[in-house]
Parts: C-alpha cells; sequence; structure tokens
C-alpha cells in the first residue's frame, strides 16, 4: 500500500474530533507541551505520512470494525495538505506561549481549534477549499507540493 | 478563565460559520459574458451546447464529490457534458478567472463564453433547473 492511499474518510473526522479536544483542553490549561505535542502529529502527517497519525490506527482498530464498510474513499493529498495548515497555526500557537507571548498562543491555537472544529462537525476543509487563495499569498507552496 | 472564554467564544462563532459555509454551497452566480482564458477553452466541447468545467486542485477534498455529480448530470441529460481543469499549476489563471476557491464549476456555452458559475459542490435540482434556459427544447 502507497504512503498517499485513499482512506475511509470517517478515520479523519474521527481525528479532527480528538484534534479538537485537544486544542480545547490547550486553551483550558494553557499546557502548551500538550500543544507541542500536537504540533509534532501535524508534522508527521504532514510531511511523512498519515499513517504515523495514532488516531486513524485508533479508529481502525477499535471503530471501523463497528461501523458498517463504506466504499467511500477520500484522496490523502487534501488530507495532508490540512495537516500542514494546522501544523502552521500550532507551531506558531506554541512560539507564542513558550515565550510568554500568551495572546498569540491563545489566538493561533483558537485559529486551529476554528479549522479542526469545522473538519470535524461539519467535514469541512478550509485549507483545501482555499488552496488558491493560500498560494497567491504564500509562494513557498510553489515549491511544497506533497507528491 | 481567558482559555474557558476564548474557548466558548470560538465555539459560539465557529458554529454559525460551519452552517455558513455549509450554505454557501452549490450557489449559483450569473456572469456578465466574459471570454475565457485560451487553456481553459481547450477543455470545452464545442459539439455541446453546455460543457460544465469543473475546476480542481490536488488539495481539494470535495472535488471527488462534485466530480460524481457532474458526471451524472452530463450522462442524464442531452447535451450537457463534463470536463476538468486542475488549477493546482496554474495560480495565474486562477486569477484570471477570479476563482479562489474549489470546487468551482463554470457552465460555458459552445462558442466558449461562461454563462453560470457555480461555487463548493453543486446541487441537483438547482443546477438542472439553472441549465434549462439554455439547453435546446
Amino acid at each position: 500500500m502507497s504512503l498517499n492511499a485513499p482512506v475511509d474518510p470517517r478515520g479523519p473526522r474521527f481525528s479532527a474530533w480528538m484534534t479538537t479536544v485537544i486544542l480545547a483542553v490547550v486553551l483550558l490549561t494553557g499546557w502548551w507541551r500538550l500543544l507541542a505535542a500536537q504540533t509534532v502529529l501535524f508534522a508527521m502527517c504532514a510531511f511523512i505520512s498519515l499513517k504515523l497519525n495514532p488516531w486513524g490506527h485508533v479508529y481502525r482498530a477499535v471503530l471501523q470494525p463497528r461501523l458498517k464498510p463504506s466504499s467511500e474513499r477520500e484522496e490523502a493529498a487534501p488530507l495532508r495538505f490540512a495537516q500542514g495548515v494546522g501544523f502552521v497555526f500550532t507551531l506558531v500557537g506554541v512560539i507564542g506561549y513558550a515565550t510568554g507571548l500568551t495572546t498569540l498562543g491563545v489566538v493561533a491555537t483558537a485559529g486551529a481549534l476554528v479549522a479542526a472544529f469545522l473538519n470535524a462537525a461539519f467535514g469541512l476543509c478550509l485549507g483545501c477549499e482555499m488552496y488558491l487563495l493560500l498560494r497567491r499569498h504564500t509562494p513557498v507552496f510553489a515549491h511544497d507540493r506533497p507528491q | 478563565m481567558t482559555g474557558l472564554l476564548v474557548l466558548v467564544g470560538t465555539l459560539v462563532l465557529a458554529v454559525p460559520l460551519g452552517f455558513a459555509l455549509r450554505a454557501r454551497d452549490g450557489r449559483i452566480s450569473r456572469r456578465a459574458e466574459s471570454d475565457l482564458p485560451a487553456e481553459v477553452l481547450r477543455v470545452v466541447d464545442p459539439a455541446n451546447p453546455i460543457t460544465l468545467v469543473q475546476l480542481t486542485t490536488t488539495f481539494c477534498a470535495q472535488c471527488p464529490q462534485a466530480r460524481t455529480l457532474l458526471r451524472d448530470v452530463a450522462a442524464h441529460t442531452d447535451g450537457v457534458t463534463h470536463a476538468e481543469f486542475d488549477l493546482t499549476d496554474h495560480p495565474g489563471i486562477a486569477t484570471r478567472l477570479g476563482v479562489l476557491r474549489t470546487p468551482t464549476t463554470l457552465v460555458v456555452n459552445s462558442s466558449g463564453t461562461e454563462l453560470l458559475r457555480v461555487g463548493g459542490v453543486p446541487k441537483r435540482a438547482s443546477m438542472l433547473a439553472a441549465l434549462e434556459p439554455h439547453l435546446p427544447a
């Protein structure tokens, strides 16, 4: 199976709910080491492989066998792109919390929470839809496409 | 305490935002007749009264859904065909078209004029109703 094999779309939805909970805990507690762990997780999924996402393994081991089989599949590229968008937000958040710029940390974490929550509750991936807009203002994407 | 307020505030804003973004899906806008870039015109089929040109990118999560629906509409409607144009490596064309999100679908006639534009995943019923005046009786 290739690293970019399409996935059961319910896995990423479950994963987005877990991310939503983690980001909510970070906002409540200001525990920036947890946010740092989430940042590393986003980076691994975005830049290495979605298979490194532990929530994906939990989904396949615990939830998928209890659900009706689905032939629906989602491409890996948008999912990895979304993880990259999450990575940027949480990285800024960690830098904010860790350097004492707490307001920056809170705002960036809230931004990541909006994205994760919209993904979990509505199945919306704003970063994916707005790729053209993001690219227009950030030339780095032109050279940074996961293959 | 601040954290709790920010958390509640964020979720209170995100819920209506989610509904608003959902409601925007499939909205059809009329276009002032304008010429399309030559690269896009290449996928338009002049033998059919209407080509549904679906604009996509590699990172578009909803594009497969839009593709399934548009292919089905084209298969069941005389005079309508479906085509795709990938904007991932053509940001200049995206700018010229004024397209900021994908999927976006252009409804183009046989002479290459854009008649309508549909943002997000189209809705079948409203799409068919909007196409009807442009199809042969």
